[in-house]
């Protein structure tokens, strides 16, 4: 048996050397770079005009620069940026900026007012679901040549279809992240492909990395993995603090925790509760949070008999234990809100009108028994695999139970949740929507306004569409108010659009979502927005 | 001879024709739209048509089928939708960091598999035996993003003696050329030895874990291959002609079983390649498993049925050589 | 039987008298080498608890599996809470006990689905050669050389998510290595000479097949199918730690795993507890399977 043993040993041994082998100093990131961890998952495109996702947007915000941007301490002010000024006619139907004699691409060249407006023009002809941020304004393809143009080399003369708001439009066309974004035109003519007969524009080839007058350039992206971005010395702002920042893609919260706990990384992006709720109390890290412009809510399909009716509806919003939820499940995730407009915004209810709703399990019984249905019924409700959505939707379905409403609850890829959503095919949808910009507008353009609700309309970018709710006053009051340049009766009108929505629309609004971010201590003013985060200013 | 040949080359065409229309047909049985996976949510009516056009959709089935076949056989497997690369490139990235992976842990399931599964044999119910048939049924029976877990807790973050998720930490990302894509040996050709140590640090757990359910499968099927050639009358005889026991089970037992090992070893292995889609999300290991889920739970049939090809070309290799093996070793067969 | 002769004698009897005492000697044997081994024993005893556990999990579980209380989510074990609760205050012991059910639930349909389908496949590929042969096998080679995992993850995703999908979804990713087990097996028999004895009396193939084939590839494809049920709660398991298996609120060990994954570090019973079982439990069907080998595969002795 002594060979047996020998053997077991020498087993154990190489293990044991296998494992120890392993041992080495701790880690720590370099001075000179910024390293993220994030789910990059979603990411596949670095072209302004086609990206419709957080990544993308959060990054080419730090690549690109647009004409003006909106003032990181409070979003629904409006600053300049690579425009240094702007003017409006009398008529409100024209606007004019002045570009910064500055601006210079990597590559050194000077950007004009013809790259802006080539930009702009792209942006729009490509025909992505971004260029829904223009022509939602009345920029169309067919008349962008004429609506957009350069004066000479440091003027950008937009031709407005109507009179709107000049905040609003400044907001919601120009500062919204990608619309306005200056790409290098030469760059951009020179690697055009024709595609169907069509020029693509070069979005082939900016899609790896645009060529922007930003803060920094893409160097490296290798899908699902990392995304490296270089300082742009030529960048016309203050200079970024640090040369290089890393992305790199950790898919987990659990992961993302351990390598910000061993220094691997500065900046956790991903974190959940319970792992924020450890790293606050942790000294070497810093939570960084803010209220971001989307939401958490739930969809009744209005073709459904039963959810059809605004009692059933409002029956559900007495369900949910904001408060319990969040203070637990939801602490760093979101925050009780009810009305459709986000805080912050442009027009938003305060905190305390925009959620009158609290657990009420009597006031949800005898709502639904004033529809018809005191015995309650049995609905199907679908939601996404990920995050705390299945926490909240069995929370939902907890409480619902209590007073005879049964769902059942079915789990997917977000891909399908969405698929199933535009194509109205579910009763009841747990889902998220994210504002495109800090104005009331935003939301009750889409959530509220219906155009047209017929199925062969295929509105498929409205919400309410996809709800199959549709109102002829709320789309009359939200078109006036889209129009009133008189800020205090602007508001008003919207004040009067969200009560109305809170206790009769097909949404069911439960959380504004709360982005928090966990950074090491040794990283300072890593500071963040509700429209997105500024590499350039952090500094270790 | 030829005959055989030619049949047996149709057959292995016939099922990858197979495997790709089953792939394909149960792509468009998804209710995901990869439509909507590339314009966004919030997109409307018009861009989805215009991208729908662009992706071929309104085609019919048959010639979707059809065209998607013939650029398989001029090897151009198109755009992945879900992260906007080529999928041959996206492949070229992904597919080393699993074979890196795999290599890793097929090597630890080989060098403690067969060993212990021989001891085990021979010293067939002894406290070894009992040893060995627990440690390989508990690696067969743990959940292994689970033990990923908990390793990454217990090792990399409790102790630190090992590296985080991912292959490298990043301030070594990009130091070596890709030569192969393999980074432990990339850094060694560049002659980057602290990368080398990196990048060790990195593959030693999820490769350990990995490893781990090829040791067991392994040594189980070791074990009972020797048993069976123990059993063997020539063994017996040799036994009795007075040859050392350690001379017989190495020169004549294992020589035996060494065909049938192979063939377990390369299945073992072929199921590390495709099979570790968990450990590699647990692991942030950017791998071809996470590839083909991510893919696929995106709608993504291009990076689908590009994998589910490579997947099948391995397998159906990998067979060809079992059954050859089997013809040549059991008569009973013929 | 005898009234004279005891149950035991009958069983242990030199001679036997009648196939039937035949048939239940080679059980009791069997039962005795079965019992000689501790490690079987205790895979089997584990299986026998857990089937107990399923059956009487109301009287086991100290309340239901969806009591919810956010005041009280996330305790650490204690008496109060013998396996901590969740982050929905709900009781991992309750939940881990009703959690057997769906686990048995779907090992069984599995087992119950791809058993017969295997073996009808393998038996009639084999017995039959040729393009019968040639076409089942390429059909089988498609599924097996499918990725398991991914496989279930394709027809989950275009079935829909729930219990009833997710079995079949399984099931189909684990005939075909019972199929191709059953085919070597009546390979090695089709030529034997009984069968020729039986073809020539002028049995039908479906006959010979059924009656003579099958009963024969039975004791390797029961092996075969204990020891991949490990795989099969594993493949479970692993759809739902995706989210695609057992809709919650419904106790599934994965999906408890996978809501765990987030609560790793901060609380570790969260995972910890379907983990091990799921450990547990897969390691006793592989420690059955393992002992059924060595009584029931004549080869193995």
């Amino acid at each position: 048996m002594t060979k047996l043993h020998r053997a077991a040993r020498l087993l154990a041994l190489s293990s044991t050397v296998l494992l120890g082998l392993g041992a080495g100093a701790k880690a720590a990131t370099p001075r000179d770079a910024l390293v993220m961890a994030w789910n990059l998952d979603a990411l596949i495109t670095f072209d302004p005009a086609q990206i419709g996702e957080v990544n993308g947007n959060d990054i080419v915000g730090n690549v690109c620069s647009s004409l003006v941007r909106f003032d990181p301490k409070d979003v629904s002010k409006i600053l300049p940026s690579a425009a240094e000024s702007w003017a409006v006619s009398q008529d409100g139907l024209t606007l004019t900026f002045t570009l910064r004699p500055d601006l210079k691409f990597p590559g050194g060249r000077t950007a004009t007012a013809a790259d802006v407006v080539w930009s702009m023009h792209r942006f729009v002809l490509l025909g992505f679901g971004n260029a829904a941020n223009l022509t939602q304004w009345g920029f169309t393809k067919e008349g962008i040549a004429e609506q957009i143009k350069a004066d000479g080399d440091r003027h950008v003369v937009i031709k407005l279809a109507k009179p709107y708001p000049v905040d609003l439009i400044l907001s919601a066309a120009f500062a919204n992240n990608d619309a306005s974004m200056i790409l290098d035109k030469e760059i951009g003519e020179k690697n055009a492909k024709v595609v169907d007969g069509k020029s693509d524009y070069a979005n082939a080839f900016f899609k790896t990395g645009p060529a922007c007058v930003g803060p920094y350039r893409v160097t490296k992206w290798d899908s699902n993995d990392v995304v490296i971005l270089e300082r742009n010395d030529n960048y016309w702002g203050d200079k970024p603090k640090t040369r290089r920042v890393i992305v790199r893609h950790v898919p987990e919260s659990g992961a993302e925790r351990l390598l910000l706990e061993q220094g691997d990384i500065d900046v956790a992006r991903l974190l959940k509760t319970e792992d924020l709720t450890a790293m606050a109390a942790n000294k070497d890290i810093n939570i960084v949070q803010t209220q971001m412009h989307g939401f958490t809510y739930l969809v009744f399909n209005g073709t459904d008999p039963i959810l059809s009716n605004p009692r059933v509806r409002e029956a559900f919003r007495y369900l949910i234990d904001y408060d319990a939820l969040g203070r637990t499940v939801l602490q760093y995730q979101g925050v009780p809100r009810a009305s459709l407009v986000p805080e912050g915004a442009f027009g938003a209810l305060d905190k305390k009108e925009g959620q009158p709703f609290s657990l009420d399990l009597a006031k949800a019984k005898a709502l639904i028994t004033e529809a018809g249905y005191p015995d309650g019924f049995t609905k199907k409700m679908i939601l996404s695999a990920n995050n705390i959505s299945p926490t909240i939707a069995q929370h939902v379905a907890s409480n619902a139970a209590k007073i005879g409403i049964k769902l059942e609850l079915e789990q997917m890829a977000d891909a399908q949740l969405f698929t199933r959503g535009r194509a109205r095919e579910f009763q009841v949808q747990l889902v998220g929507w994210g504002a495109g910009y800090p104005d009331a507008d935003s939301m009750i353009s889409r959530h509220a306004v219906n155009p047209d609700n017929r199925v062969e309309a295929k509105l498929a970018q409205y919400p309410s569409w996809r709800a199959a709710w549709q109102s002829a006053e709320i789309n009359e009051k939200a078109e006036a108010a889209r129009m009133e340049r008189d800020v205090g009766k602007r508001t008003a009108m919207y004040h009067e659009i969200q009560d109305y929505m809170m206790h009769n629309g097909p949404m069911a609004y439960m959380f504004q979502t709360v982005r928090a971010i966990a950074v090491r201590s040794s990283v300072k003013n890593f500071e963040i927005s509700p429209f997105g985060v500024d590499y350039g200013s952090a500094s270790k | 001879m030829l005959i055989a040949i030619l049949k047996r080359a149709g057959s292995i065409a016939a099922t990858l024709l197979g495997l790709l229309a089953l792939t394909f047909f149960m792509g468009r049985m998804l209710p995901v739209d990869p439509v909507v996976s590339i314009i966004g949510e919030q997109a409307d009516q018009a861009t989805y048509d215009m991208v729908f056009h662009q992706l071929g959709r309104d085609k019919p089935l048959i010639t979707q089928f059809y065209l998607f076949v013939r650029d398989m056989l001029h090897a151009d497997f198109g755009n992945a939708l879900f992260t906007g690369h080529r999928v041959a490139d996206d492949l070229a990235k992904v597919f080393p960091a699993t074979i890196e992976l795999a290599t890793f842990a097929i090597i630890i399931g080989v060098v403690v598999g067969v060993p212990l599964g021989m001891l085990a044999a021979v010293y067939r119910g002894s406290a070894i035996d009992h040893v060995a048939r627990v440690v390989g049924l508990l690696g067969y029976s743990s959940p292994t993003f689970w033990l990923g877990l908990m390793g990454l807790i217990i090792f990399y973050a409790a102790l630190g003696v090992v590296g985080g998720p991912g292959r490298l930490d990043v301030s070594y990302i990009d130091m070596v050329e890709p030569h192969t894509g393999l980074l432990l040996v990339d850094s060694l050709i560049d002659g980057e030895y602290e990368v080398f140590w990196n990048a060790w640090r990195h593959i030693v757990l999820p490769g350990t874990i990995l490893g781990y359910g090829s040791m067991a499968y392994i040594s189980r099927l070791t074990r009972s291959f020797m048993l069976e050639q123990l059993r063997q009358e020539y063994i017996i005889a040799a036994r009795a002609k007075g040859l050392s026991k350690m001379r017989v089970i190495w020169r004549h037992a294992f020589g035996n079983i060494a065909v049938q090992l192979v063939t377990v070893i390369a299945l073992a292995y072929a199921f590390l390649l495709e099979g570790a889609v968990l450990t590699e999300t647990v692991f942030a290991w950017p791998g071809f498993g996470r590839y083909l889920t991510s893919g696929l739970l995106a709608g993504d049939m291009n990076a689908v049925l590009a994998c589910v090809l490579i997947v099948g070309v391995i397998f159906i290799g990998l067979n060809l050589l079992a059954d050859i093996l089997y013809r040549v070793m059991d008569p009973r067969t013929k | 039987m005898s009234g004279t002769v005891s149950f035991r004698d009958w069983l242990t009897a030199e001679t036997t008298s009648s196939p039937r005492q035949a048939s239940f000697q080679r059980l009791y044997f069997g039962w005795l080498r079965l019992r000689a081994n501790p490690l079987t024993l205790l895979g089997l005893g584990i299986i026998c608890a857990l089937v107990v556990i399923a059956i009487a999990a109301p009287l086991i579980a100290p309340g239901g599996f969806d009591d919810q209380s956010l005041d009280a989510r996330l305790l650490p074990p204690s008496g109060a809470h013998w396996l901590g609760t969740d982050d929905l205050g709900r009781d991992i012991f309750a939940r881990l006990v009703y959690g057997s059910r769906t686990t048995l639930y779907i090992a069984t349909l599995v087992a119950v689905i791809a058993a017969p389908i295997g073996l009808l496949v393998g038996t009639t590929a084999g017995y039959f050669g040729g393009w019968v042969d040639g076409a089942l096998m390429r059909i089988n080679d498609i599924f097996l050389s499918f990725p398991g995992l991914i496989l279930a993850l394709g027809f989950v995703a275009a079935l829909g998510p729930g219990l009833r999908n997710a079995i079949i979804a399984v099931a189909l990713t684990a005939w075909p290595p019972i199929a191709r087990l059953a085919r070597a097996e009546t390979l090695t028999i089709r030529k034997a000479d009984y069968i020729a004895a039986v073809r020539i009396q002028g049995a039908s193939s479906f006959r010979i097949i059924t009656r003579h084939i099958m009963p024969m590839c039975l004791p390797s494809v029961i092996v075969r199918i204990t020891l991949n049920m490990a795989g099969i709660i594993l493949t479970a398991a692993g759809l739902g730690f995706l989210g695609l298996g057992a809709q919650p609120p419904a106790p599934e060990w994965g999906a408890m795993l996978s809501t765990g994954r987030s609560h790793l570090t901060g609380a570790w019973w969260l995972a910890t507890a379907p983990g091990v079982a799921i450990l547990v439990t897969s390691l006793a069907f592989n420690l059955l399977g393992d002992g059924l080998r060595d009584v029931l595969d004549p080869r193995a002795e």
